[in-house]
Order: structure tokens, then C-alpha cells, then sequence
């Protein structure tokens, strides 16, 4: 077949490759539904486990949190924790994963942007964190009563704590180049400020200092606001909370932006 | 070394009842691989053993139940010390299987003049080894927060050994049935999390309902937690002698079912 030049030219987009920015959507989210045992499935039951462990330590012995029942004031908590642990997971492994096996060139070489390729993984691990939020609360909801008492808010810090996380995931998985350091990053920093953030306790009644350094961690935010949501009672300020959730992944976005525009640690 | 030949079989290599030195080298690459890395094979463990007490320590201080606060603590150290352990123990074991087989290079030890129980004894050795430098290192830090006595020293041993070895067993009969890391990873998930968190490892089983606590009579890990936590407190919820036997008589099981897998290639050999 004969081309003519004017074939030969260069395929042509408009600002955003809608096509790439899709398919590339898909293969992630494609990517934990084939496994959907291990990421679904999984972080059910471990959130089950952790409600029935806190319940049963605690006793009957505790009195309201918050002005609800503990189990009610934990559920939330839990909820968003497997959210947040699930986002980060499917963006970190999905480039740590492509970067050891070799296949990260399937990433770099279609013609997608920078700005893309961020939005692409990012809204993966988006998806995933929702996914496993609504697979946690219907399995919750048989134990505890779920009250919904302020939908935008539990829709508005579900959708931030997940991207935010998911492009942690971004950061982490462009940083680490052996799954030890993946592993590190996630001990270290992604636990402890997931465990830390007032999931399990409230923080008002911590003292001063405590309750400071606990403010001063964005997962409590997260937590926080989507308590609201749910029970509607909030330790912190709802506002703040918003502002910093969006300074964040605003402020990631742009990070990973410049990672991929430079290709470090992926390109040689 | 002179080949005579014709006669090659005067210089093969002869070992007593025993092949020592090769179940030291077992022992000893098994025990390596499970700590080599020990930014996050102890330090992460400690870590999150530290989370998880001051997540409950804070979870009772602000919920108004704080006089049994201390109690509380005393009584999930020595849980996550033996918790900890065990995790490291199956992980360990399951791992080193699964990781050889996928890399091929599980002939080393198939070739190896091991005998099956030897290889059983490496394998055990090794990842009883890793898990107990795990649940020291915890407990060493654990101290600082928690108020630990050893009341005995033989079951300190005994449960911790039990433990350590239910689980490497486990790890090594998942290791050499798995073919990927899912399914190591759903015996975890599905298995051993759940056996562990639901027999008393952060409350007591009385706080169960009857039904529950008939349960958890059948669960080998409720002995584990049980039986050491009475070796650092002095009191359990089962008596330690029922424990002890419970645990010998699985761990004989699984051991013999690992020897015979061994024996037979079991998913090792084509």
C-alpha cells in the first residue's frame, strides 16, 4: 500500500488525548478487578476484623464518643482507612511493579502528556479506594448502623482522602525501586499516619499537645471530615480540613506533573 | 580428589544418619533470607506492634476507661510478641518456597544431599529462628510500655517454639502448594489473620459470646497467644497443659504431612 506524504504526518490531538487518558484509566482499574479477591474482598474482611477486635476489647464498659455508640463512631474511621490503604496500593504497585518487570516503556512511549499520565493513575486508584469504601460500608452495615447525615461531605472527603492517597501512591511508586522501599514508605509513613489520625479515638479529648500534633496530620482531615458525613460530628474544623485536603492534591498533582514531565527514576 | 574409574561410587561423599553440616547451611540461609533486610523485616514489624499499642492505649484513655488501661496493655504485649513471631515464621517459610519456585532456582534444593526430614528441619529451623529474633526484638521495645514479668521460662519457650513452628509448618505446606503470591496472600488474608486476631490476641475471650468462645477452643492459635501470654502474666484463659498437648499433637501432624510432600516431590519435583 502506497502511502502519500500527507499520511505519513503526524497523528494529531486535541489539549487532552481523551482516547489515552481513557484506555490508560481502564488498564487501571482493570488491573485490581482481575484480582478482586485480594483487593476487595481482602480489605472487608480485614476491616471486619479490626471492628470485631476494637468492639470486643473495649468491652461494654465505654461510654458515647462524639455523641454516638463507639461502634458507630469507629465504622467510619475503619471505612475510610481501607479506602485510603486501597488508593495508595493500586497506583505505588502498579509503577513499582512496571518499573521491575521492565514494562513502564508501555506507560512512556504512547503519546500521552505528563498531565495525562498522572490523571490517569491517579483516577485509578480513585476508583479503587471508592470501590473498596462502598465493599467496607455494605459489609459494616450489617454490624453497625450506617446514618448517612450529610451525603456531600461524606462524597467530597471519600473522593479527596482517595486521590490524595492515590497520588501519594504516585509519588511512592515513582521513588521506590525495590520492594523494600515500597515496603518502608508504607510502615513508616503511610501507617503510622493512617493509625494515628483519630480512626480508632477521638481526639478532643487527647491532651493539648497530642491533640495539636494530631491536627497538624492531613489524614485526620480525611477521617474527620467523612466521620462528619456519616455521624455528623466533626472534632475538627470541617473547613480547614477542606481547604487542606485540596492544597494537597493540588500540590501533588503539580509534583507529579514535573516527575513524569522529567522522567526521573523512570526514564534514562 | 582422584576419580578412580570404574569404581565411582568408592568416591561418593558419605554423611552419618545425620547430614549436619547441610542442615546447618539450611538452616542458616533460611534464617539470613528472613532478616536480611532488617530496615523492614524487624524494624517493620516493630513499628507496627508500637501502632497498635498506642492506637488501643489512646482508643482506652479517651473512651473513659483508663483504670484498666494499664491491664489492657499488659495483657496484648505479650499477644503481639507471639503474634509477631508467628508472622514472620509463615511469611518466611511460605516466601522463601514460592520465591524459588517462580525464580527456578528451588533445584538447589531439591539436588542437595538432604534427606525429606532434614529439608522439613532446615526449612522449620531457619524460620523458628527469623520469627524469634522478630518477637525479641518487639519485645524489647514493648518494655518500655508495657509491664512484663517472665513468670516461666520453660513455656515462654515452649509456646513461643509452638507457635513459631505452626506457623513455619503452614507457611512451608502453603509454600509448596502455591503457585503465585495471591494465593499466599489469601491464606494470609483469609486464614491466619483471622485465627490469630479472633482468639483473644487484643481481649479477652470471655468477651465472647458463649458460642464464640466454644469456637475458639478449636483454634491451635488461641492456644499459642494463650499459653505465652501466661508465661509473661501467670494467668490464661485455658490451661496451659491442654494447650501444650493441643499443640504438640498439630504441630506432629503438620510435620509428618510435610515430611511426606517432601518425600514425594510433592508440586516440586515434575
Amino acid at each position: 500500500m502506497q502511502h502519500s506524504p500527507s499520511n505519513l504526518a503526524p497523528r494529531h490531538y486535541g489539549a487532552i488525548n481523551w482516547i489515552g487518558l481513557y484506555t490508560l484509566y481502564r488498564k487501571e482499574v482493570r488491573r485490581f478487578l482481575a484480582v478482586g479477591t485480594q483487593t476487595v474482598l481482602a480489605p472487608m474482611v480485614t476491616t471486619l476484623l479490626f471492628l470485631a477486635v476494637f468492639v470486643l476489647a473495649m468491652g461494654h464498659a465505654v461510654d458515647l464518643v462524639g455523641g454516638v455508640p463507639y461502634m458507630e463512631f469507629l465504622a467510619p474511621g475503619l471505612i475510610m482507612m481501607a479506602m485510603t490503604q486501597n488508593a495508595f496500593a493500586n497506583t505505588s504497585s502498579s509503577l513499582m511493579i512496571a518499573k521491575i518487570q521492565g514494562n513502564i516503556v508501555d506507560l512512556l512511549m504512547p503519546p500521552l502528556t505528563a498531565f495525562e499520565i498522572t490523571l490517569g493513575l491517579a483516577l485509578g486508584g480513585l476508583t479503587r479506594g471508592i470501590v473498596v469504601g462502598l465493599a467496607t460500608a455494605a459489609a459494616i452495615w450489617i454490624f453497625v448502623p450506617l446514618h448517612l447525615s450529610h451525603v456531600w461531605a461524606m462524597v467530597f472527603y471519600a473522593a479527596m482522602a482517595s486521590l490524595m492517597l492515590a497520588q501519594l501512591g504516585v509519588v511512592a511508586g515513582i521513588y521506590a525501586e525495590k520492594f523494600d522501599h515500597m515496603a518502608a514508605v508504607t510502615n513508616f509513613i503511610i501507617t503510622p499516619l493512617a493509625f494515628l489520625s483519630g480512626t480508632f479515638y477521638s481526639t478532643e479529648r487527647l491532651p493539648d499537645f497530642g491533640r495539636l500534633l494530631a491536627h497538624l496530620n492531613p489524614f485526620f482531615y480525611m477521617i474527620d471530615g467523612f466521620r462528619y458525613g456519616l455521624i455528623g460530628h466533626a472534632d475538627g474544623s470541617l473547613l480547614l480540613g477542606a481547604v487542606t485536603l485540596i492544597a494537597v492534591n493540588l500540590a501533588l498533582l503539580v509534583a507529579n506533573y514535573l516527575s513524569f514531565e522529567r522522567g526521573s527514576r523512570m526514564k534514562p | 580428589m582422584s576419580a578412580v574409574p570404574g569404581s565411582p561410587i568408592s568416591n561418593l561423599r558419605r554423611f552419618g544418619p545425620v547430614n549436619w553440616m547441610g542442615l546447618f547451611t539450611l538452616m542458616q540461609r533460611e534464617a539470613r533470607r528472613g532478616l536480611q533486610d532488617y530496615n523492614y523485616q524487624i524494624l517493620g514489624p516493630v513499628v507496627s506492634s508500637l501502632l497498635y499499642l498506642a492506637v488501643f492505649h489512646l482508643a482506652l484513655r479517651t473512651t473513659g476507661t483508663a483504670d484498666s488501661n494499664a491491664d489492657l496493655l499488659n495483657f496484648i504485649a505479650p499477644g503481639l510478641i507471639i503474634f509477631v513471631a508467628c508472622e514472620k515464621a509463615f511469611e518466611c517459610a511460605a516466601g522463601s518456597f514460592i520465591f524459588d519456585k517462580h525464580e527456578r532456582i528451588i533445584a538447589d534444593l531439591l539436588m542437595a544431599p538432604l534427606s525429606p526430614a532434614e529439608r522439613v528441619l532446615g526449612y522449620l529451623g531457619g524460620c523458628c529462628l527469623a520469627g524469634s529474633a522478630v518477637g525479641l526484638a518487639v519485645a524489647l521495645v514493648t518494655l518500655f510500655f508495657a509491664d512484663l514479668s517472665l513468670h516461666s521460662v520453660g513455656t515462654l519457650i515452649f509456646f513461643g517454639l509452638m507457635g513459631t513452628m505452626l506457623h513455619a509448618l503452614i507457611g512451608i505446606l502453603v509454600g509448596i502448594w502455591a503457585e503465585k503470591w495471591d494465593s499466599f496472600a489469601a491464606v494470609h488474608t483469609f486464614l491466619l489473620l483471622p485465627l490469630s486476631f479472633l482468639s483473644g490476641l487484643f481481649y479477652r475471650v470471655e468477651n465472647l459470646p458463649e458460642a464464640g468462645q466454644a469456637l475458639v477452643r478449636f483454634n491451635p492459635v488461641f492456644y499459642v497467644i494463650d499459653g505465652f501470654r501466661f508465661s509473661l502474666t501467670g494467668t490464661g484463659s485455658a490451661n496451659p497443659m491442654t494447650g501444650a498437648g493441643i499443640l504438640l499433637a498439630v504441630n506432629t501432624v503438620l510435620f509428618a504431612l510435610t515430611y511426606v510432600w517432601f518425600r514425594r516431590g510433592y508440586r516440586l519435583k515434575p
